[in-house]
C-alpha cells in the first residue's frame, strides 16, 4: 500500500508567548502537528502490515527539510517538500492545490491521509479540498483504519455515533488524534532520517499557477479576554447560590 | 562557534524526554521505594537505543555520539537519575570493552550492553580502596591457560543484573594491575545484599565477592599491563555520565525551585514578586546554563578525542564542578520551598538526596581536584 501523509509544520504550541492578545512566534521552533503525527503513526502501522511505502508531504515557506526529520524518524520512507513564498500564511485553498499538486507528483497513491485540524489555525479543510481536486472519496473524522484484502474498513467518530463504512482506495482521510498514539523514534531511527530521501520542489516547479492563490484573508487573530471578577462572598450559603448561578444551564 | 543543537540532537533530546515523562516519571515511586527499575522500563530504554547510545551500530549500538548520550542521560535524570545511572555505567564499560577488546571480546561482550535485559558492570573499587590503584588487593593467578580471580569489590553497579562485568586485579606472578572481563554469576560470582543508599534510588549498589573464579587467558581486556590505562579512560568516559546524571537532577531541582516561586503567594502576590526570590531563580538559571555548556563541550571534547584518557582533566573538572553546583541549586531550590522543602511529599527532598550522592562517587572533589591540578601543572 501506497500511503501520503500530508503534515504541516506549526510553531511549538507549549513554547509560544502571548503579548496583547496576540502569539509571539519569533524564536519559537517549528515541530510537527499534534494530530498530523498520529495520522503518520496509523501511516507506519498499515504500512508494517502491507509491505507498504510512505511519502510524507509537506507545505510551507521555510526551511523544511529540519521539521521533516521528525518524521522521517517516526517511519515514514521520504518526503516531498513544496517550499514556496508564495505559501507565507496560505489559506486552505493554496496550501489544498500545493498538496493536490504534490500528490500527482509522487504518482499513484492508495492512501492520503491527514490531521482533523492543524494544530495552529485549525481551519479542517485541506483534506476535503484536496481529494475534489484529485477526485477520490473522502471520510473525516476517522478514528480507526483497518485493511481487508482490497478494502478500507474506515470507522468515523460523530457527535452520538460511530459510521463504518467500507472504502475501496485511492481515498482521502482526516484523522482524529486518538487514532493512534505517535510513537518516540529510536535513537537510531532518527540518525538514519538524515539519510532518507526529501525532494524540495517550489510551487512554479510542480505547476501550481497563481490563479489557485488566496481566496480568505484573516484580518485578526486575537487571544480570548480572561479576567478575575475578584468577588468576595460573606458566607457559606452566599457561594453556594454564587455557584448554582454561575453554572451552565444557571440556578439548577 | 555555534551553540545550537542539530536537529537530530533536539530530536534524541525530546525522545528522551518525552519517554522519561510518560514511562518513568509515573514509576518514580516505585523505584525509590523499590530501589528497581522495572523490567518494562528497561525495555523501552532498550527500544530506544537509550542503551546503546555511543556504542558502534556493528555491535548493536546506535552509534550516536557523545553529545547525544549526554543530551538523553540528562533528560532521564531529570526524571529519575537512578534509571541514569544504569545506563551510565553500562555504557563506560561497553566503550572500554570498544577501545580495548579483541575482536571477538567485542563481538561477544558489547551486544550484551544494548539489550537492556543484560547490563555491564565495572569492577575497580574494594573495601580498602577507593581510587588508589597501588591498594588493589583482588588477584589474579595465572594457572595454565586461564586466570584465577579472588577478591571483594565495593559499590558496584549493575551487579545483580546478568552480563559482562570488567573487573581489575593485581596478577601474582608481575604485580602488575590488569582488567579482566567476564560474565556474572559464573561460577564463584556472588553479591551482598544491596547497601542502603540514601539516594539515587533504582540503581543498587552491592558487594562483588570472587571465588575462585577461573577464566581463560583470552579474557583479560586490552592485554597485559595495561590495566591503569583501561581505568584512566573509563574514568574520563565514566565522569561524562556522572556530569550529565547530576546536570538533570539540577535542571529537575531548578524547574522545582521556579515552579514554586511562580505559584507559591504570600499575600496575594506570587513569592517570585519578592526580591529575595529573584535572586534565588538568577542564581539557579546562572549555575544551570554554565553547567549544562560544560557538559555539553566535554561531550564534544570526547567525540574529538582519539585517546579518551586525554579528556580526564577536563572530564574530572566538569564533574566536580557540575555535581558541587547542582548540590548548591538543590539548597537553593529547597530555599524557595521553606519549610515545605524538607518534606517528603515534595520532590524537592528527593532530589536533595539524589544530588548530594554527587560529589561522594566516581572519584571524590578532593581528590579529583588533585588529579585536574596535577593535569594543569605538569605543562
Amino acid at each position: 500500500m501506497r500511503i501520503a501523509v500530508a503534515m504541516k509544520p506549526v510553531p511549538d504550541l507549549l513554547q509560544i508567548r502571548m503579548k496583547d492578545r496576540r502569539p509571539v512566534l519569533e524564536d519559537v521552533p517549528v515541530v510537527l502537528g499534534a494530530i498530523d503525527r498520529s495520522a503518520l503513526e496509523i501511516a507506519v502501522e498499515l504500512k508494517e502490515k502491507t509491505s507498504g511505502h510512505i511519502v510524507v508531504l509537506m507545505a510551507g515557506d521555510g526551511r523544511l527539510e529540519d521539521t521533516v526529520k521528525e518524521a522521517l524518524a517516526a517511519g515514514a520512507d521520504e518526503a516531498l517538500l513544496i517550499r514556496d513564498a508564495r505559501l507565507n500564511g496560505a489559506d486552505g485553498s493554496l496550501s489544498a492545490h500545493a498538496l493536490a499538486a504534490g500528490v500527482r507528483k509522487i504518482g499513484p497513491v492508495d492512501l492520503l491521509l491527514f490531521g482533523e485540524g492543524s494544530t495552529d489555525n485549525y481551519s479542517g479543510q485541506v483534506m476535503s479540498r484536496v481529494s475534489e481536486i484529485l477526485g477520490i472519496p473522502q471520510a473525516g473524522y476517522v478514528r480507526d483504519i483497518v485493511v481487508e484484502g482490497e478494502t478500507l474498513i474506515v470507522t468515523r467518530s460523530l457527535e452520538d455515533e460511530e459510521e463504518i463504512l467500507e472504502i475501496r482506495p485511492p481515498a482521502a482521510f482526516s484523522v482524529l488524534s486518538e487514532i493512534r498514539e505517535p510513537r518516540i523514534p529510536s535513537v537510531t531511527a532518527i540518525l538514519k532520517a538524515r539519510k532518507k530521501p526529501a525532494t524540495v520542489l517550489s510551487l512554479d516547479e510542480l505547476g501550481v499557477g497563481t490563479g489557485s492563490g488566496a481566496g480568505v484573508e484573516t484580518v485578526s487573530t486575537l487571544a480570548p479576554m480572561t479576567g478575575r471578577k475578584g468577588e468576595r462572598i460573606p458566607s457559606l450559603e452566599e457561594l453556594v447560590r454564587v455557584l448554582r448561578k454561575e453554572a451552565p444551564g444557571g440556578g439548577a | 562557534m555555534d551553540f545550537q543543537l542539530t536537529k537530530e540532537e533536539q530530536l534524541i533530546q525530546g525522545a528522551a524526554r518525552e519517554f522519561a515523562e510518560k514511562e518513568i516519571g509515573p514509576a518514580v515511586e516505585e523505584i525509590v521505594s523499590s530501589n528497581r527499575v522495572p523490567e518494562e522500563i528497561l525495555a523501552g530504554l532498550r527500544e530506544l537505543d537509550l542503551f546503546a547510545l555511543p556504542v558502534p551500530e556493528v555491535y548493536g549500538g546506535a552509534e550516536a555520539g557523545y553529545v547525544c548520550y549526554i543530551l538523553a542521560m540528562e533528560q532521564i535524570a531529570r526524571v529519575c537519575p537512578g534509571v541514569a545511572v544504569i545506563l551510565s555505567v553500562n555504557n563506560l564499560a561497553a566503550a572500554a570493552v570498544n577501545i580495548f577488546g579483541t575482536e571477538e571480546q567485542k563481538k561477544r561482550y558489547i551486544p550484551q550492553g544494548t539489550r537492556g535485559d543484560t547490563a555491564f558492570s565495572f569492577a575497580f573499587t574494594e573495601p580498602g580502596t577507593g581510587s588508589d590503584p597501588k591498594q588493589l588487593a583482588a588477584t589474579a593467578k595465572k594457572d595454565g591457560d586461564h586466570y584465577v580471580l579472588n577478591g571483594t569489590k565495593r559499590f558496584i553497579t549493575n551487579s545483580s543484573y546478568r552480563g559482562p562485568i570488567i573487573v581489575f586485579a593485581r596478577e601474582t606472578e608481575t604485580d602488575q594491575v590488569n582488567a579482566f572481563i567476564l560474565d556474572k554469576f559464573c561460577e564463584g560470582y556472588s553479591v551482598s545484599e544491596p547497601w542502603n543508599k540514601m539516594g539515587v534510588k533504582g540503581a543498587p549498589l552491592h558487594d562483588v565477592y570472587l571465588r575462585d573464579v577461573r577464566i581463560p587467558a583470552e579474557n583479560v581486556l586490552g592485554g597485559l599491563g595495561k590495566g591503569f590505562w583501561i581505568l584512566k579512560v573509563a574514568m574520563a568516559l565514566g565522569k561524562i555520565g556522572i556530569s550529565s546524571i547530576f546536570l538533570g537532577a539540577m535542571l529537575a531541582a531548578y524547574e522545582d525551585g521556579l515552579r514554586y516561586a511562580v505559584e507559591k503567594t504570600h499575600r496575594g502576590e506570587p513569592i517570585a514578586k519578592f526580591q529575595a526570590i529573584q535572586m534565588a531563580v538568577a542564581d539557579m538559571f546562572m549555575k544551570y546554563e554554565s553547567c549544562r555548556w560544560m557538559t555539553y563541550r566535554l561531550g564534544s571534547l570526547a567525540e574529538r578525542a582519539k585517546d579518551k584518557g586525554d579528556i580526564l582533566k577536563d572530564s574530572a573538572a566538569t564533574k566536580i564542578f557540575v555535581t558541587e553546583t547542582a548540590v548548591d541549586v538543590a539548597r537553593i531550590s529547597m530555599g524557595i520551598h521553606g519549610s515545605y522543602g524538607v518534606m517528603e511529599d515534595y520532590r524537592i527532598s528527593r532530589l536533595w538526596k539524589d544530588v548530594i550522592f554527587g560529589p561522594q562517587v566516581e572519584g571524590v572533589s578532593h581528590l579529583l581536584k588533585v588529579l585536574v591540578a596535577g593535569e594543569i601543572l605538569r605543562k
